[in-house]
């Protein structure tokens, strides 16, 4: 089911109806941030849009919300548009588990079309734009960026595909935020303790499940180019950079190739984030671009990002769920359920699961928070029963009205880590962080009146599914 | 040379003019390194309307905190 490029993708997605092509003149700014925001607005099954008529370019072509929807999620994995969140996410974790899947090399990419080594300006060869009001310049925000272990550079593992923040901020030089928590802070730092650049590539305009794998908090080691291959369930194919080892997705659209400066810092920001706020301005990295290359004609792809929910929060919802469920389900193998860490990214998380003992879900809250993942995020971890779906927001606020006691449900432990994004951290990366267990409780614990739990009336399922029939 | 809505220098330079002649330029600040594009909004463009939030000084741009942090061979 493997898309070949990206522009496989859109295909997928206009033949299915989930493309809306919008060839009126719109302004760089605030057209195509306003729209892309706008169409957020309408809810969890909306279109990716396609700009063709963009003023003052002859050519240029920007997709948005590519993967903005429940529905373009699905077809990322090849399932039907219709697939429920649920189901997405279990068909996730199982593909998840056919991790690693081999990869498949390539000599020559379409990207290779036209390239460029002299005179770079990056201002004239991609369509920016700004998204927010207070963002300090043009952004890129869907842009794989690759980079290797220094100190085991022969390691495919080691060797990541990440998804920053970056700002053009020259003809060809971008800034970057590489935090301390992200892979790529390691590989700059091993290059910089050496007193050497870092060779970094991005890759702009991608067929889905490497955008995916990129944005899923993987292992350090784990290949998020086997990760992809293991989503779309067929190797996936890359081809090597021209002035690195690095590995490049085969069907990108445009390839900048170049160097992260060491021991160079300088002013970026502010940024409007996935938390709904602007990051400050503050002083980060530089990468410096010496080739570019992109298929004729290419489509730009970007992402509005802003107060939630926008297509980051769908292209991070499942692909953040997972890794935590596996993780639960080391350390709970018979009792997790599933978990809903979809919110802002993770920081809160809802997890469904069984009880051994009356306390146990608090542990299983505890357990969540000292995932990888968890260390930044998780904030506030709600514990379900097996019986409430975790995706189904209506059944948890039925169980933290019925569930929770405040006196004894509610733990707070102090002065956590979290991603120093959050705004309510203080100092930034540091913040309490909170359980709330609403399941059910169970012996030694005896408080509350649970004995009489709602039954349904007979056949409901046998009806259920008939009504489904009839409606088809 | 324009001066730059954010903070003020009077140094930014063209770095990009619209491929169909005449519809717009983008301008960048070598001070505090923003971007914009001559037909944004004023509360972009004016330095007197753009957002006192978001001003910069350029005073305060060499305290800005490193992220990541620099490695001890390059603390001066
Ligand atoms: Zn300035």
């Amino acid at each position: 089911m493997a898309y070949k490029d990206f522009r496989d993708f859109l295909s997928t997605l206009e033949k299915e109806g989930q493309l809306l092509t919008i060839s009126d003149e719109v302004k760089p700014e605030p057209d195509i941030a306003a729209a892309t925001k706008a169409m957020s607005k309408m809810g969890a099954e909306t279109p990716a849009m396609l700009f063709d008529n963009i003023y003052g370019y002859t050519d240029a072509k920007v997709a948005m919300n590519v993967m903005g929807s429940w529905p373009n999620h699905a077809l990322m994995m090849g399932l039907p548009k219709n697939t429920p969140l649920k189901d997405q996410f279990f068909e996730f974790a199982r593909r998840y588990d056919q991790f690693p899947m081999e990869v498949k090399r390539e000599e020559t990419a379409p990207f290779h079309e036209v390239e460029i080594t002299e005179d770079i300006n990056l201002f004239e060869i991609l369509p920016l734009f700004r998204l927010n009001q207070g963002d300090g310049g043009f952004y890129l925000d869907k842009g794989c960026v690759i980079s290797r272990d220094v100190e085991d550079p022969e390691n495919f593992g080691k060797q990541n595909v990440g998804i920053y923040r970056m700002q053009v901020k020259g003809k060809d030089r971008i800034g970057i935020q590489p935090v301390p928590q992200h892979d790529i802070a390691i590989h700059l730092r091993q290059a910089e303790e050496r007193g050497e650049n870092l060779p970094v590539v991005i890759a702009l305009g991608n067929e889905p499940a490497i955008t995916t794998a990129a944005a899923t908090p993987l292992l350090y080691d784990q290949s998020e180019y086997e990760m992809a291959g293991a989503i779309q369930g067929e190797p996936y194919r890359i081809v090597k950079a021209k002035d690195s080892d690095l590995d490049i997705p085969w069907g990108a659209e445009v390839v900048l190739e170049g160097e992260l400066l060491a021991g160079e810092r300088e002013f970026e920001g502010p940024f409007g984030e996935f938390t709904g706020h602007y990051s400050g301005g503050r002083s980060m990295p530089v990468i410096k671009i010496n080739r570019v290359y992109h298929r004729k004609n290419p489509i730009f792809e970007h992402l509005y990002i802003g107060m939630p929910w926008t297509e980051t929060d769908y292209m991070v919802g499942i692909n953040t769920s997972v890794p935590l469920y596996q993780q639960l389900k080391e350390a709970f193998p018979n009792e997790i359920v599933a978990v809903n860490a979809m919110y802002t990214h993770g920081l809160v998380a809802i997890v469904s699961t069984k009880r051994r003992y009356g306390g146990f879900a608090k542990a299983v809250g505890m357990r969540a928070m000292t995932t990888p993942h968890g260390l930044g995020y998780c904030k506030m971890v709600i514990v379900v029963d097996e019986d409430v779906d975790p995706f189904n927001l209506p059944q948890v606020m039925w169980a933290l009205s019925t569930k929770l006691h405040p006196k004894h449900d509610t733990v707070i432990i102090p002065d956590l880590s979290v991603l120093a994004l959050d705004p309510g951290s203080s100092p930034a990366g540091i913040t309490h962080k909170m359980i709330l267990d609403a399941t059910t409780p169970l012996a030694p614990e005896t408080r509350g009146h649970y004995s009489q739990p709602l039954d349904s009336p007979l056949d409901v399922d046998k009806w259920e599914q008939r009504l489904r029939e009839l409606l088809k | 040379m324009h001066t730059c809505p954010r903070c003020e220098s009077k140094e930014a330079t063209v770095v990009a003019k619209s491929p169909v002649e005449g519809a717009w330029e983008v301008y960048m600040c070598p001070v505090c390194i923003f971007t914009w594009r001559s037909i944004e909004p004023e509360t972009i463009t004016n330095p007197e309307k753009y957002n006192r939030a978001f001003k910069v000084n350029p005073d305060d741009i060499p305290s800005a905190e490193n992220v990541p942090a620099l490695p001890a061979r390059y603390i001066k």
